[in-house]
This record gives structure tokens, C-alpha cells and sequence, in this order.
């Protein structure tokens, strides 16, 4: 396909291209990934107003649940939405397994929802290069909230909040119960954390909620906001996406949103440039004679030898 | 819940010896007669004092005849035959011909040769050992038989010098018992020749008698052939086979032979079978130990007692169970055994539930059937009762098992496929039309929709004016399984649990006969569960039912007599003879804990249904063969009704001719065969006691985890059966893929040139009509206002568990609700429910690592990638209501181990829905899974559906249960590849990567 048939099929909506255009630029070919930059570069022209939103949490919270229940009551109110899921590809096989859509049936099978599971490639952040450029192709195509999901492993938070205006957490109440089970440095990225299934202890969940909202005041130097809710029930949804409207608005109208995005630009040219750079030095032939000679002969002093190289060398 | 501690404190059950045993039975003259002895049907372990074994290994040697009527013909037969798996080649008629020419290319130091009417012996021998010279082949070292009536002394000598491994004598058994030869010749040199009668069990016993005699005589081992001769006419003839062979295998002959009147191949696949898919040569004298054969076996031997001798090498072997067996077994092995003395008739029920057993009355021949519309399946039920047939048993659609009209957007493909399509009363009415209620027990398999079918049969045996509490059959009624492996609920287990106990509840009230539940195990053997999860899982459900149906305030022995259980029987022929009566003491235990008065309560009833997964489509006559073994294994451990596949159901629903070999073959087994003079024959067999022993102790631990997470309904929502349940599924697949696991003509021994076979197809369109024009009849002359009257009450009736929901659509039924209406009014409360799939994986991988297929298709998964830029992107999906999924979750978790990143749809999806999820995920390659029928509908609606959805390059796939005349229908509609059953997926994901790179 060429890129004015990309981007009118994107412009217009439609499912299939918009797909297209998705694989075009995940894709690992040099030749896709010029085509993809123009296409990127186009699409910033016909960006829409959007809500970008990243939700985290360990396996087994009920991200997707979640997800499908937000995404409904979205729906209800005739919003457009795109959901970004990323998936982790195993190590072994390098195949993955892509089961989201069983857990949001509703939301799979809805006119107004766009869903596209990722295979994260085995890279540690979990989320990709590719995942930012995505959000930009939805917002071409008039998608007004975006939402990534993402496993919680590696990094991936950290990548999350990089490439969206809100963090949002789930967490469980077994799992709240004690601060420490939070992933470290996750809680301050977090604007609003949501402790699910509350269906199952209702106390219980209370009683973390209050832990947490006194745990935040102490430590955190920017306002988070603590809900219980059932994903399952559809308990405190409503609540929940109230909540996340009104913080977006505020910082809309003070332009914080749209500085904190210029920002995560400048962010992600340098996390682009590193892997670039990364990828160019593993092709790079005196790095790949170094490796082939350290793998025959491994050096008794990894750290000087390192060090040797390193000193010798220049970028020019 | 009511915790209790499970297995631990439980008081032993009482013995059982023959004296309680012939108290305990009014009539007492059940007997075995058999040449001329007569034997009594069950014998305990203090009648047998010692017991007789014999030295030989288990195998024998598959046998087969070639007439010599030129020598090039002769000789291209016999490579043939070796190819399909013979290992010994019987010519008949030699003359004056050239051996050298028949012999060609055969490896004669590895076979064994033998010949039958001689002419000139020898010239014979003479050749033969001119070829071994040519050769270069050590002459004695040849195996193989002469079939002569006398052979001179001189003659005799000579030869024996040349070829000692030879039989020179033919010996019939029977004439060598009336008058044994004093003769010149040495014992070894004799062939023994038997013909068998399908009395099996029986000429078990005096077959291992002869062995014995014979070596305390000669102290050598008698060669032994069995002479397969067979009554029947073509595919009948499987079944007769199958029984004498494995009378003859079991019995210990060293060699068969078939003489029947169908083509060779079936006959030689039948014998690879027995070998190699139920494991009959891996025990050597399996029925060592079993109190009926070695009291027969006794009866002949004249009392004598050998002693046990255990020369054999314990070469073990792993059974799927992951049991270590050893290739004999004898009295030192048992000695742990506890459960030896518990009987037939009282608890904990081991040899049977009933005292007699089918010495008084016979198992129930139940064929599980449906199909189309309610006239149609009344059709065939009354032809099948006419023929012999003894209880009904219903199949329903899937529309109908998830609770929709015939007319709903969701079911179009499924109307009247899988079953028949029941959407009111007046369609039930019609189904049991001319059917006395009164006499025939119906089965109904209905699980999801069961509170308005139950209503509907209620109903109609009202309007016939039959007293409920006449009424006798069962409800499968059993959601919890549905949950873990079938998945046609409806409702969230919560509310589905409370009409469980809404219908044990009614039932026990009105309908004493009834059995209320079925708790079935089939389906997890069916999706892949190894015997021992299978009767776990199951005991746990039973479990937990008994925990509701006491929560609603019912006495234990109120409604624990009523409950049955169904197991699937598989092809391990002693493990699922073993997992039944470990299930029956298994349960036993776990009701002893509620302290029932009533020893029924305790009492485990079994319906047993052939192993559809068993089935394969190559070569489909050989199913025969393979439903058959299995119908045995499920009669000798006393099943109480059964129902025998057809050989096509791994393709289609049965023919009506394919209907009638399946019922005909329990047919056979009740009127030709011992087994109904008989009570547990292989009850004291070391090997099965042992089997029984190691599956009941692995199933204890699976059911104390599962009461360790709170119970079955827990576990579920846990998720512990269904992963456990799917690594055993996936195992056994890549065990049949890399061919650990051999099934015949599907990964060895394949030929191309079998005969296809007719195959019923249902047009669903037409069903379809047929039934909205009947439900808009029904609409138009109802009282609305009624209907909604009585559907708002059974809404409500759902929001309080003090109402029982039953009787609330009984009303709703009797005025003319439909099962969509029903079904509907309690979903507006309780809501449908939605399954999480999750799924393992690397679980694949880790079985085949060492698989070179395997690895190629890995590197090609890479090579995709650099070519394209991404790995292979397949979506599997299912459509429309078929909730079978394993098949689907194998190829998922297999192709992502391979590495290919796999979407998994929900189920029940339309043709629209997966259309727009493959789409959006943008895969290459869209796998259907179709295992009820539908495909011809949905696939093609499916393409249409990304036509218009503007991306029409997805490869589309289809794999499941498609016979082979819709193949070039799907394909002219743009199916690319269709996978059958059976198919090996390393295999397949090959063939794909091949096409799509």
C-alpha cells in the first residue's frame, strides 16, 4: 500500500487499513520503518484531542475486566475509544499467547471500540517504540480515549507513563495489604489507584484504601486518588472515569498536559536514539569481532578490557 | 460448606465372601456353562488358594495368509502385508514353485515364515535353505512353521538339524487334550492351533490352562495359534474378531490369525490396534490373579498348582497416568492391596453395585442421538427401540443447550446439528411421540437450558398422563463440568448451582425414579483428562453436589441414591477398567462421611460412553474395532448402561447404518459373549488390582487439593481442574504427535487408499425454517399476557433461593413459554456468564523438543519473521454456540510454542465478530475450529464477512469434525487448508508456514 492510501483509510477510520497501518510500523524491516515515519509524520497533521490513559498491574488483578468495564460505560456515552494491549512474548519460543479479547467480549465485538493486542517482542520495557506511534495513527483516526494496558513487569510502567497523560494502577486488596507488595517507584507514577474486586472483602478493601490514602499523604508530592471497585460488579466505575475526566480537564485548561507531552517527546528521541544506536553497534563489525573474540577467549578481566575498548573509542 | 476431613478415620467397609454373597441373591442358579463345566459368576479371593501363571512374554505375532497362485503376485502381497504391520506370513499351496521369487526382497531372519498345504516339503526346505545360503543367513536361526498332519521319522530328524526353530506338526489343542501323541517329535516342534469361540472370558481360562499343563509336562512353552474364525458379514465381522482376539491375547497365544471375510487390512489394523492403542502386549498374562479365570483357568489344569516363577524382566512403561508398570505381576506385588475383599451388591460397591450384576439384568443399551427437528429424531428413536435398543437417550442442539430459540441472530449455523431443536413443549411432545414414557428411561443430556426442558418433559409427560413418579431416566443436569471442559452453561455458577438444588429438590419430591444428576466425567476425558483427573474432578463435582443438594435442606438420603455418574472409556483398556472401579470405592468413601442410612447412597452408578476422541478419521472402519474395545473394557467393569460410537462420529453424526453396527455391537457382546454370566471377571488380576490401586491413590490426592481450595465451585473459579485438565490434554497430543503414543493410520502404519464412507448431513437451513414457522404458530395462539404473567414470575422467583425455579417454569411452560422465553427471564437476572480462557503454554514445546519436525518449523517461524518483518499472526476461533475448545487450545498453545504469536477469540462468537477481531489484530491466518456441524454456514459467512470488511487476503483454515464430501464446498468458498481429526500440528503448522512463506 502507499502512503496516501494508508492515510486516507486512517483519516477515514477505517479498521482494516487503520490495522495495516499498525503492522506497518510494529514491523521490523528497514524499508517498513522509512514508510512508517512518513505515515507518522503525516498523521501528526489530523491529530485529535484525546484522552491517553496507561493501566498497570500484576497478572491476575483484572486489568482486562477493568478495561471492559471502563470501555462500556465510555461506549454508553458514544466515546470512541482505542485500546492498546501488550502482551508478553516467551523468551523460548519467541510466539505469544493474545487472550484479551476473551476477557473484554463486549468491548471486542463494539462498533465504537478498537482493540489491538501487541506481542512486546521479549522486550524488557514491555511496551514498544512502536506503542507511542500507535497512540498518534488512533488519534488520526478520531479516537478520543486511548487506553494501554500493560503487564506489569520490567519496566513497562515506567514506559507507560512516558507515552500517556494518566497512570492509573490496580492493585488488589491481598495484594495492598501490605505496602511493600506495590512494586517499588510504581505508586509514584500512579495518579489514581484502584484496588479491584472489591466484590470479595468489601472491609478489607476499605481498609487498604485507607492505608494507601494515608501512606500517599505521607510520602507523595503530587495529588493521587485511592478507589475500591468491583471490574466484575461494574461497582465505582463511573466513579472512577469521573475522576479521571476532571484531573485531565484541569491540567487540559493549564496546558500541563499538553507541556508534559512536548516533554515525553524530547524523552522518547533520546530512548529512540539509544536504541538505534544499540542496534547499529550490534551490526557493527569491530563490535562483532570484540564479541567473537571474547566468547573464544573470554578475558580474565571483563571490567578493564571494557574499559580499554571504550577509551579507544570515538563518535564521530 | 461442610468441611469434612476426606479419606482419613473412615471405618473400613465390611468383606464379602461367597457365602454373604449367594445370601444376599434370591435366585441362585446364574451360572456359566462352558464345554461341558460349569462355573459360578463370581468367585472371591479365599476360593482361589493358589494361583497359575506361565513363562511368556506378552507379545504375539500378527499372522496372515497368502494363497500362492503365482509367485510375483505372492510375493508383491506379501511385502504388502509386511508394510502394513504383519509380522508373520503364512503361504498356502506351495508346489513346485520358485521360492526365491516369493521371498524377494523379504527379510526372512526378522519375520516368521510359514507354510500351509505342501506339496513337496522337501523341495521346499531345500530352497529355502539355498536362499538363507545366497543370503548369507545363518539357516538356524529362521523361525517360522510347517503345517503338516505327520512327518516321517527320517525325515524329521533331518530336518530338525537344519531348521530347528521350526514347527514341523500341527496340532489342534482341543485333539492334543483328548489324546496326547506319543511320538518321535519334540514338543517344541509342534504347532498349536485353536479356534476360539467368543465365550472370551472363558476361553481365557482354558487357554492359559493348556499353557500351563503343557509346560509343567514338557518344561517348555507350547506354541500357540489362534484361529480367528468369524460368523458375521463385513463390518460385523470387527466385532466378533475383536472379542476372540482378545480372549485369544489374553489367554497368552503366541501368534494370530484372522479367517473372516473382510479385507486383510482391517483385520491386521484391528490386531496393531490391540497392541499398540490398548497396550495388550505390554502385561505379560494379565489375568494372572483374577479370581473367575484362574478358577477356570484351575478347572482344566486339574488342580494343579505351578509356582510362580519370575523369570520376566521388569522392563517398565509409563501409562499417560504417569503410572510405572511392569511388564508382570504376581501375588508378591498386592500385598498393599486392601480393597481385595469388598464385593458386589453392598458398600463400597468394587466388583458392582448390584449384587447380580447382568446376570439378572443386563447394562442398558442407550445410544445417545438427536438430529434436526423433533419429527425426525422421533423417527429414529422408535426404529432404534424396535431394534433392540433398551432407553433413549436425547441430544439437543447447541441453540437449545445455551438457552435460544431456533430463531435467535446467534444460532443460525447450529439449528438442528448437533442435535435435535427442542423450542417448546409442542416440539417435545413431538419428540416422545408414541413413546410410552411409562416403560422407556430417557437420558437427557441438558445442562445449561435445563430448567425449561426439564419443564417441557414434565409437561408432556403430564399431557400423557403419566404419573411422574413413574417416570424413570436421568437428567445430566451436571453444570459444574461445564464450567471446566464443555462449556455450554448459561448462567454464572452462582445462580447455576441453585438450580442444580432447585432440581434435585423437585425431583426428589415428584419423581423418585429420576435419577436428578448425572455427574459426568466424559467430557474431561474427552478434552483430554487422564483417568485419574477424570474420576477426581468428578468425584469432586458429586461432592459438591451432595454439599448443595444438603444446603437446600435435603437428607442425604433423599437424593444421593439419584445420583449417577458418566464415564468416558477410553482405549487403555486395563486403565479404564481399573479408573471405574477405583471411582466406585473412591465414592463410597467420600459419602461414608455423611453418614447415610442407606447403603444406595454410597453407591456409585455408572452410564459409559465409547471415546470420541479415540475415533480418527483415516481408515474409519477401524473405529470398530476401536469402540468395540472399549465397550468391553466398560462391561467388564460394570458399567450400567452404555453407548457405543459410530464409526463416523469422529466425522459426522451416525448413518443409520453406521447407528446399527454401534448398537449392534453391545448387542453382540450381551447375547454372544460370557460377560453377562459374569460378575467383575477381572476382579484378584494383580495387574488390574494394582492399576486400581495406584489410580485410586492419585485421584485422592486430586480430590484433597481440590477440597483444599474450598471445593469444586472454588477450584473453578481458580481455575485449577481446567489448567490441569488442558497440560494432560496437551501432553497426550504431543505424545501422539512425536508418536510416543501410536494410534493406527494416523501417525503410523498411514495408508491413502481407504474407502470413504457415506455421512449424514442435515440441512440447517431448513431445520431453521421449519422451527420459526412453528414458533410463530405457537406466538399466535397463546395467551400473551399469560406468557409475560408467568416469565415476570420466574424473574422474580429468581431473586429469592426459597422459590423453586422449576416449578415456576413448569407454569411458564404449560402456558406455552418457549425455551428462549424461559431461559431469557433468568438471565435478566442472574445474567450470562463469560468465560476467562486462559492458557497454558510451553507445555507443547517441552514434550517435543527433540522433535525435528518440530525445530523445522521453529527456524520457519524465524525465516517468516525476517521476511515480513513480524512472526506469523494466526487467530483461532470458534463460531457460533460449539464450545468444544480443545482441539482450538491445542493449536493456540502448540503454534505459539512453534512461535507464532497467537489471538485466541472468545467463544461463541458470530462470523461478524471474529471478522472484525482479525481484522483489527491484522493476523495472516484465521484457524476455525468446527466441531458441531456448522461449518458449512458460518466459514463461508465468515469470508463474506471480511470481504465487506475490506480485508480478504486472511488465510482461512478449518479443522475439527468436516467430513471429506465438504471439503471442495469449503474450499470453492475459500477455505485454503482443512485439518481433520486427528491431524499431528507440528504437521500442520508446516503445511501453513509452507504456504503462507
Amino acid at each position: 500500500m502507499k502512503i496516501a492510501e494508508y492515510i486516507k483509510g486512517v483519516k477515514t477510520n477505517n479498521r482494516a487499513i487503520l490495522s495495516k497501518a499498525i503492522t506497518l510500523i510494529e514491523s521490523s524491516l528497514v524499508k517498513d520503518q522509512e514508510l512508517a515515519s512518513e505515515l507518522i509524520e503525516e498523521c501528526l497533521n489530523y491529530k485529535s484531542k484525546s484522552i491517553r490513559i496507561g493501566i498497570s498491574g500484576t497478572p491476575g488483578v483484572g486489568k482486562s475486566t477493568f478495561i471492559e468495564a471502563l470501555g462500556l460505560h465510555l461506549i454508553k456515552q458514544k466515546h470512541k475509544i482505542a485500546i492498546l494491549t501488550i502482551d508478553p512474548s516467551s523468551t523460548i519460543s519467541k510466539g505469544s499467547i493474545l487472550g484479551d479479547k476473551t476477557r473484554m467480549q463486549k468491548l471486542s465485538n463494539h462498533e465504537l471500540a478498537f482493540i489491538r493486542p501487541s506481542p512486546n517482542k521479549g522486550q524488557l520495557g514491555g511496551v514498544h517504540n512502536s506503542t507511542k506511534d500507535i497512540i498518534t495513527l488512533c488519534e488520526a483516526a478520531g479516537y478520543e480515549i486511548i487506553l494501554i494496558e500493560t503487564v506489569g513487569v520490567g519496566q513497562s510502567e515506567i514506559s507507560v507513563q512516558l507515552m500517556t497523560d494518566l497512570f492509573l494502577y490496580l492493585t488488589l486488596s491481598e495484594n495492598g495489604d501490605d505496602l511493600q507488595f506495590i512494586k517499588k517507584g510504581v505508586l509514584e507514577l500512579s495518579d489514581i489507584i484502584v484496588i479491584n474486586k472489591m466484590d470479595l472483602n468489601i472491609e478489607k478493601a476499605k481498609q487498604v484504601k485507607f492505608n494507601l490514602e494515608n501512606h500517599l499523604q505521607i510520602t507523595s508530592n503530587k495529588t493521587q486518588y485511592v478507589f475500591t471497585c468491583s471490574a466484575l460488579k461494574k461497582l465505582n466505575i463511573k466513579k472512577i472515569w469521573n475522576q479521571i475526566e476532571s484531573i485531565f480537564n484541569a491540567k487540559w485548561n493549564n496546558n500541563k498536559i499538553q507541556i508534559n507531552r512536548e516533554k515525553q517527546n524530547g524523552i522518547w528521541l533520546e530512548k529512540i536514539l539509544k536504541a538505534g544506536w544499540l542496534e547499529k553497534l550490534k551490526q557493527n563489525s569491530r563490535f562483532q569481532k570484540i564479541i567473537a573474540e571474547s566468547q573464544k577467549k573470554p578475558p580474565k578481566n571483563p571490567r578493564k578490557k571494557a574499559l580499554d575498548i571504550l577509551n579507544k573509542l570515538s563518535l564521530k | 460448606m461442610k468441611k469434612i476431613k476426606l479419606f482419613s478415620n473412615t471405618p473400613g467397609f465390611a468383606k464379602q465372601t461367597k457365602k454373604d454373597w449367594c445370601k444376599s441373591i434370591k435366585k441362585r442358579d446364574f451360572k456359566i456353562q462352558f464345554k461341558n463345566k460349569i462355573f459360578d459368576p463370581i468367585y472371591f479371593q479365599n476360593e482361589i488358594e493358589k494361583t497359575n501363571t506361565f513363562d511368556k512374554n506378552s507379545n504375539w505375532k500378527i499372522t496372515a495368509e497368502i494363497d500362492i497362485s503365482s509367485e510375483k503376485k505372492a510375493n508383491k502381497e506379501a511385502l504388502k502385508l509386511l508394510k502394513m504391520g504383519v509380522n508373520s506370513i503364512t503361504f498356502l499351496n506351495f508346489k513346485d514353485h520358485n521360492l526365491e521369487v516369493i521371498l524377494k526382497d523379504i527379510q526372512i531372519d526378522i519375520i516368521k515364515l510359514n507354510f500351509k498345504k505342501i506339496k513337496k516339503i522337501d523341495f521346499l526346505i531345500n530352497s529355502l535353505l539355498a536362499i538363507a545360503k545366497k543370503r548369507q543367513i545363518n539357516s538356524k536361526k529362521l523361525v517360522g512353521s510347517f503345517y503338516q498332519k505327520k512327518i516321517s521319522k527320517k525325515d524329521y530328524n533331518q530336518y530338525i538339524k537344519l531348521l530347528p526353530k521350526f514347527h514341523y506338526i500341527q496340532i489342534d489343542i482341543e485333539s492334543f487334550n483328548k489324546k496326547k501323541p506319543t511320538n518321535y517329535y519334540n514338543p517344541k516342534h509342534i504347532l498349536f492351533t485353536y479356534q476360539p469361540s467368543s465365550f472370551f472370558l472363558s476361553e481365557i481360562g482354558y487357554l492359559r490352562a493348556f499353557r500351563i499343563n503343557f509346560e509343567k509336562k514338557f518344561k517348555i512353552s507350547p506354541y500357540i495359534e489362534c484361529v480367528i474364525k468369524v460368523k458375521n458379514n463385513k463390518y460385523h465381522s470387527l466385532i466378533e474378531s475383536c472379542v476372540k482376539s482378545i480372549g485369544s491375547i489374553l489367554g497368552g497365544c503366541n501368534s494370530l490369525i484372522m479367517n473372516s471375510k473382510i479385507e486383510n487390512k482391517l483385520n491386521i489394523q484391528q490386531q496393531l490396534i490391540l497392541k499398540h492403542e490398548s497396550f495388550l502386549n505390554k502385561v505379560s498374562d494379565s489375568l494372572n490373579g483374577s479370581f473367575l479365570i484362574e478358577k477356570i483357568t484351575q478347572e482344566y489344569t486339574n488342580g494343579y498348582q505351578k509356582k510362580e516363577k519370575l523369570k520376566h524382566r521388569n522392563i517398565s512403561w509409563n501409562a499417560s497416568e504417569g503410572i510405572k508398570l511392569k511388564s508382570k505381576y504376581s501375588s508378591n506385588d498386592i500385598k498393599n492391596v486392601k480393597h481385595l475383599d469388598f464385593g458386589a451388591g453392598t458398600p463400597p460397591f468394587l466388583r458392582g453395585p448390584y449384587t447380580t450384576m447382568y446376570c439378572n439384568k443386563k447394562w442398558t443399551i442407550r445410544q445417545y442421538a438427536g438430529f434436526s427437528t423433533a419429527e425426525e429424531s422421533n423417527k429414529f428413536y422408535k426404529k432404534n427401540l424396535k431394534a433392540g435398543q433398551s432407553g433413549l437417550s436425547v441430544a439437543f442442539d447447541l441453540p437449545t443447550h445455551r438457552g435460544y430459540d431456533s430463531n435467535h441472530p446467534r444460532v443460525s449455523g447450529d439449528v438442528g446439528k448437533a442435535g435435535v431443536a427442542i423450542d417448546s413443549v409442542e416440539d417435545m411432545e413431538r419428540l416422545f411421540d408414541g413413546i410410552d414414557l411409562a416403560k422407556t428411561s430417557v437420558s437427557m443430556t441438558m445442562n445449561g437450558a435445563i430448567l425449561p426442558i426439564m419443564a417441557f418433559f414434565i409437561v408432556v409427560a403430564k399431557r400423557k398422563k403419566i404419573a411422574l413418579s413413574k417416570i424413570s431416566g436421568t437428567i445430566q443436569n451436571d453444570i459444574l463440568k461445564e464450567f471446566m471442559v464443555r462449556n455450554t452453561y448459561i448462567y454464572p455458577p452462582k445462580p447455576s448451582m441453585r438450580i442444580v438444588s432447585d432440581i434435585f429438590k423437585y425431583t426428589s419430591k415428584n419423581m423418585p425414579k429420576f435419577n436428578s444428576i448425572s455427574v459426568s466425567g466424559y467430557h474431561m476425558l474427552e478434552a483430554g483428562a487422564s483417568a485419574d483427573l477424570e474420576i477426581a474432578y468428578t468425584l469432586s463435582d458429586g461432592l459438591e453436589y451432595v454439599r448443595t443438594g444438603l444446603q437446600a435442606g435435603l437428607k442425604i438420603d433423599d437424593f444421593a441414591p439419584r445420583l449417577s455418574f458418566f464415564w468416558g472409556v477410553g482405549m487403555n483398556f486395563f486403565t479404564e477398567i481399573a479408573k471405574i472401579r477405583a471411582a466406585r470405592i473412591l465414592w463410597a468413601e467420600i459419602m461414608q462421611n455423611f453418614h447415610p442410612e442407606n447403603p444406595k447412597s454410597m453407591m456409585l452408578r455408572s452410564h459409559c460412553q465409547t471415546s470420541g476422541w479415540s475415533l480418527i478419521a483415516q481408515n474409519p472402519q477401524n473405529n470398530i474395532t476401536r469402540t468395540t474395545i472399549e465397550a468391553i473394557a466398560a462391561t467388564i467393569a460394570g458399567t450400567q448402561s452404555l453407548h457405543t460410537n459410530a464409526l463416523d462420529e469422529a466425522m459426522s453424526l451416525p448413518t443409520e447404518n453406521s447407528a446399527k453396527i454401534a448398537r449392534d455391537t453391545q448387542l453382540f457382546l450381551q447375547e454372544q459373549t460370557d460377560i453377562c454370566q459374569t460378575i467383575d471377571p477381572f476382579g484378584g488380576s494383580y495387574y488390574l488390582e494394582i492399576l486400581t490401586q495406584e489410580i485410586l491413590q492419585k485421584a485422592k490426592k486430586h480430590i484433597k487439593e481440590i477440597e483444599k481450595a474450598g471445593g469444586m465451585s472454588k477450584a473453578i473459579e481458580k481455575g485449577i481442574p481446567k489448567l490441569k485438565i488442558e497440560a494432560s490434554a496437551i501432553k497426550r497430543q504431543a505424545s501422539i504427535d512425536n508418536a510416543k503414543n501410536l494410534i493406527i493410520g494416523l501417525n503410523c502404519f498411514q495408508d491413502n487408499e481407504y474407502e470413504d464412507i457415506e455421512i449424514l448431513d442435515i440441512n440447517n437451513k431448513l431445520v431453521q425454517k421449519t422451527q420459526i414457522k412453528k414458533l410463530n404458530k405457537i406466538k399466535k395462539n397463546r395467551n400473551e399476557q399469560l406468557v409475560n404473567k408467568y416469565l415476570n414470575k420466574l424473574s422474580k422467583g429468581c431473586l429469592s433461593d426459597k422459590i423453586n425455579l422449576l416449578s415456576l417454569a413448569i407454569e411458564a411452560a404449560e402456558n406455552k413459554a418457549t425455551l428462549g422465553e424461559i431461559s431469557m427471564a433468568c438471565e435478566k437476572v442472574f445474567g450470562r456468564y463469560e468465560a476467562n480462557t486462559i492458557i497454558n503454554s510451553g507445555i507443547y514445546a517441552m514434550e517435543q523438543n527433540k522433535n525435528s519436525q518440530f525445530i523445522i518449523a521453529q527456524k520457519l517461524t524465524e525465516k517468516f519473521k525476517q521476511k515480513y518483518g513480524r512472526r506469523p499472526r494466526i487467530l483461532t476461533a470458534k463460531l457460533g454456540q460449539d464450545g468444544h475448545d480443545r482441539g482450538v487450545k491445542i493449536i493456540a498453545t502448540s503454534f505459539a510454542d512453534i512461535g507464532f504469536d497467537v489471538d485466541i477469540a472468545p467463544l461463541f462468537q458470530t462470523p461478524k465478530e471474529i471478522a472484525k477481531q482479525a481484522i483489527e489484530n491484522d493476523v495472516h491466518i484465521i484457524g476455525i475450529s468446527s466441531l458441531a456441524g456448522g461449518h458449512k454456514t458460518l466459514i463461508p459467512s465468515l469470508i463474506q464477512q471480511l470481504k465487506v470488511l475490506g480485508n480478504s487476503s486472511i488465510m482461512i483454515i478449518a479443522g475439527g469434525i468436516i467430513p471429506k464430501k465438504d471439503y471442495q464446498y469449503l474450499k470453492n468458498k475459500g477455505v485454503r487448508k482443512i485439518f481433520g481429526p486427528g491431524t499431528i500440528v507440528v504437521e500442520a503448522a508446516l503445511d501453513i508456514l509452507n504456504e503462507l512463506i
